[in-house]
């Protein structure tokens, strides 16, 4: 275990030139210098998850996670390592529909923010992270990595709760209803660095808002890491749509934890998008904790070249007269490999539960590979839930049919792949969304 | 809560093969497991040296690898393992005439019903007690066309060749933990020869029964089913009930010979205080066909997955597999297969049934290698829930490195619909008898596949579940 220990090693070399900057700036609340020590605790007392885990069976992190080579993307004492405004990032933003607020981030570090007058006058907050935990913003404190994604979760979320520079918060009060959503744009720029960042998103009873976290960066030659933790709260009867994008360059390891908890009634619906970067790894947990919960969870992947792309979902059901559902979709070309690990679990006395999980899978050429592990574990008896899936090739009848009618046999294939990955993106109407990941496939596939 | 009455019969209370039956083994072992425990076991069965030394290897990987951390609660299996008798022989000779069994152990089996089976329409029978074959015999007819059915120990020394040629290549001993434990210290269990070309009629049976408390049985069966062959195989397991823990861990290898046909079926209905570990797997030549159907009723833990690996092209696999998880056991059971060759084919479908603090899992792998082209899997799962407190998980794996194959999974788990029991009750049925044919009309798919007796047995333990309840 050489690997190991070099590791620990490297994040403690980072460790301490955050705790050094910290000090320097002398800026994190004690209870926010706490909870990070305490994190920190956790992240070196936990080992680096092996492929002997279940839940990293198929993800070796030591070497696709290589966080032995990699610095902080930001730095306190250096500021940011680029340019606050690359053109592909203003590029991305011009492309961006209508917006209710937006935020940049480029390595791990807020550099704009702006939310609409009039939902600023009805008490909407939109901040960087770093600032509302620094100004005592309301519920920060009490709901940053403590019920959501605590360090308690595993290596990563701790890593992520001790180092993280910065990142999103965003609270809307009881009633108030967003038309268009927010949208975050995220930048990492330079190859051998990692940007750890963090959000939250409380959305208050009866509310209403949507959520765009799109992760971009240019090709890099050696990897660089987005690690994230994304914590949504829907309170009673709230309306939340959380949407993650991921279109980094080559190089680009993205790594996700996810978790989403709605109350009695409320709504909160994820999409994971992968489209992007050399390695992908999102844990969404769900978890429904009132009666009259519901949430829609979708994914789209669509690997080539070696891209690897590793989605572990969980549907918990602790209150009865809830409803999940889930769909993640995959089209895998080149070396690709896609994997799909999910659960349902139903706690006991969640009667009256129905929940659902499909993960279906095209593989396009000879060397991709697809893993599909749909679970569930039931625990209660009045239930219905129902797991699919499936790993196949492009329909021949469905390219016959088209070949038949005078369109070339790539263009056929085109559309099948479309067609395939476009029942994800309609099932979640988001404004600008659909269209923009139907361009990026519509780009790899002409790639191919 | 009325329906919780009535599903309280639904569960193998009245255990009817509980009994213990008073009988003085010849020899045993001392408790626990050993190297000298195994040469023990090897000299009293006058092995060849191979053997020994095969064993006493397999012994080295059974120490050598860590106990399962998923499936089953396995925390006190090792206590467990040691107290328990390893090797217990019952009698000097295994018999081939009924009449020669002692009568101890032939009351055993008549009540068990074996040689009224036999009576009526088995090609051949065995019957294992505690750890060796006490009996087997095969119908002349079949006999006279080369078909071998006997104790593995006669298979090892009437066919040493064969035997050595194909024993432990289906399931090594460093497959897994348990099949080491059993390459370490088997004993009893069948030796299937069916010759090309020959198919059987009708099924060799063959009955394993534990008496001793703290035993540990570990069977060991080889079939070889030979080029267009046609055979089908049955295995029924039951024991006393006692306060101890036992266990059982036996290893079928089969090979599946070009265009044979071979199907095994189990009907494991061992008492709650049995930890069953079985690994059964299945080699499948060119356009050979193997069908598991599996039926799990009793056990306190089973961790069975039988498994096809489709070696030739146009090979084909079937698992049929029905679980029944009543208070207190855990059936951690399902199948795998695995697509090796071109155009292979397979089918799992699995149906359970938790009651009571019952808890049925299914786990599966369905592999298909790269170069298995145009390979076709599907496999169904279905749970049935009776209680609140009653569990069902399901963990399938499904990895694909192969572009042109087709692989689907489908689960549901539901409970007894209140509409179903009201429909069937507003014509006029009671409440037990509805919720029996709902039961029923559950599992048919499967006891539709089992042999008329195993399916009429099937059929009257739920009937008998239900009795309970309406009292």
């Amino acid at each position: 275990m050489t690997g190991g220990v070099a590791t620990a090693e490297r994040v403690r070399r980072t460790a301490v030139g955050m705790a050094a900057a910290e000090a320097a700036r002398a800026g994190d609340p004690d209870w926010l210098r706490a909870r990070r020590e305490e994190a920190w605790r956790i992240c070196e007392a936990t080992p680096m998850p092996t492929t002997r885990s279940e839940e990293w069976r198929y993800t070796d992190a030591t070497r696709m996670i290589p966080l032995d080579g990699l610095a902080p993307a930001f730095d306190d004492e250096n500021g940011p390592i680029s340019e606050t405004s690359p053109p592909a990032l203003q590029a991305a933003l011009i492309e961006d529909g209508d917006a209710a607020g937006r935020v940049t981030d480029v390595d791990g570090r807020v550099v704009s923010c702006d939310l609409d007058e009039e939902l600023e006058r009805q008490g909407v907050i939109l901040a960087s992270l770093r600032d509302a935990a620094r100004h005592g913003a309301e519920g920060v404190e009490a709901l940053l990595a403590t019920e959501a994604v605590p360090a308690s979760d595993g290596k990563f979320p701790a890593l992520n709760a001790a180092l993280w520079s910065d990142g999103v918060f965003l609270r809307v009060p009881r009633g108030v209803s967003l038309d268009s959503p927010v949208r975050v744009a995220r930048w990492l720029s330079r190859a051998g660095t990692a940007a750890f960042t963090r959000i939250l998103i409380v959305a208050e009873e009866g509310s209403r808002v949507s959520f765009v976290d799109e992760t971009l960066s240019p090709d890099l030659d050696a990897p660089a890491l987005s690690c994230t933790a994304v914590e949504v709260f829907a309170r009673g009867g709230a309306q939340v749509q959380y949407a993650s994008l991921q279109r980094m360059g080559r190089g680009g390891v993205h790594l996700a934890n996810q978790r989403t908890l709605a109350e009695r009634d409320a709504t909160l619906d994820t999409l994971n998008v992968a489209l992007g970067g050399s390695v992908g790894r999102v844990d969404l947990n769900a978890r429904l904790l009132g009666p009259g919960a519901h949430s829609d969870m979708l994914g789209l992947y669509f690997g080539d070249d070696d891209q690897h792309f590793d989605f572990s979902t969980s549907q918990d059901h602790v209150a009865p007269n809830a409803h999940s559902d889930l769909l993640y979709k995959g089209a895998l070309d080149g070396r690709s490999r896609g994997v799909f690990r999910g659960v349902i679990r139903v706690h006991e006395g969640a009667q009256r539960t129905d929940a659902y999980q499909t993960n279906r899978n095209l593989i396009l050429s000879e060397e991709a590979v697809a893993t599909s592990l749909p679970n569930l574990e039931i625990g209660a008896d009045d239930v219905r839930c129902s797991h699919g899936a499936t790993v196949g090739q492009l329909d021949a009848e469905m390219l016959f049919y088209l070949t038949s009618r005078g369109i070339g046999r790539r263009q056929a294939e085109r559309l099948v792949v479309i067609g395939f990955l476009g029942e994800v993106l309609s099932r979640l109407p988001l404004g600008g969304v659909a269209e923009r990941v139907a361009q990026a496939i519509e780009a790899k596939l002409r790639h191919g | 809560m009325p329906q919780n009455e009535v599903v309280q019969g639904l569960e193998l209370d009245d255990y009817k093969y509980g009994f213990v039956t008073d009988s003085e083994p010849v020899f045993r072992t001392q408790p626990g497991l050993s190297a000298d425990v195994v040469r023990q076991i090897s000299a009293r069965k006058d092995e060849p040296n191979w053997v020994l030394e095969r064993r006493l290897k397999a012994l080295d990987i059974y120490d050598s690898k860590p106990m399962p951390n998923w499936g089953g609660d396995l925390s006190d299996l090792q206590a467990t393992l040691d107290e328990t008798y390893f090797y217990v022989k019952p009698q000097e000779q295994m018999e081939r005439s009924w009449d020669d069994v002692p009568d101890n152990i032939k009351e055993t089996f008549e009540r068990l019903g074996i040689p009224e089976a036999e009576r009526k329409m088995l090609a051949g029978v065995g019957a294992q007690y505690d750890s060796e074959m006490v009996y087997h015999s095969l119908k002349e007819e079949w006999e006279a066309k080369g078909v071998v059915f006997d104790s593995i120990e006669d298979g090892l020394k009437n066919r040493p060749e064969l035997f050595r040629k194909h024993f432990g290549t289906v399931i090594p001993a460093a497959d897994n933990k348990f099949a080491a434990l059993n390459s370490a210290v088997w004993s009893g269990g069948s030796f299937v020869y069916i010759p090309p070309g020959v198919r059987l009629e009708t099924p060799l049976q063959a009955y394993f029964r534990v008496n001793q408390e703290r035993l540990g049985q570990f069977e060991r069966t080889l079939i070889i089913a030979g080029e267009g062959s046609r055979a089908h195989y049955i295995e029924g397991c039951t024991a006393p009930v006692y306060s101890t823990d036992s266990f059982h861990s036996g290893v079928i290898e089969i090979i599946v010979e070009r265009d044979a046909f071979f199907r095994y079926t189990t009907i494991q209905n061992w008492s709650n205080n049995m930890y069953n570990l079985v690994t059964q797997r299945a080699l499948v030549h060119q356009g050979g066909h193997m069908e598991w159907l599996d039926g799990n009723l009793g056990s306190k833990l089973t961790m069975k997955y039988p498994s096809c690996y489709l070696m030739g092209e146009g090979a084909h696999g079937d698992i049929l597999s029905i679980a029944y998880a009543g208070d207190g056991q855990h059936q951690d059971t399902g199948g795998k297969v695995v697509h090796v060759a071109p155009n292979t084919s397979s089918s799992i479908v699995s149906k359970s049934i938790s009651k009571g603090t019952g808890r049925a899992s299914y786990r599966g792998l369905c592999k298909v290698y790269d170069g298995a082209s145009n390979a076709k899997s599907n496999v169904e799962c279905d749970a049935l829930l009776i209680n609140d407190t009653s569990r069902t998980d399901t963990f399938p794996y499904i990895e694909i490195d192969e572009k042109n194959a087709s692989v689907g999974h489908e689960a549901t788990v539901s409970k007894v619909g209140d509409e179903q029991l009201f429909y069937l009750m507003s014509r006029g049925m009671d409440e037990a008898e509805a919720m029996a044919l709902v039961v029923r009309g559950f599992i048919e798919p499967i006891a539709k596949e089992l042999p008329l007796e195993y399916a009429v047995e099937l059929n009257r333990l739920i009937e008998l579940e239900m009795e309970g309840s309406v009292g």
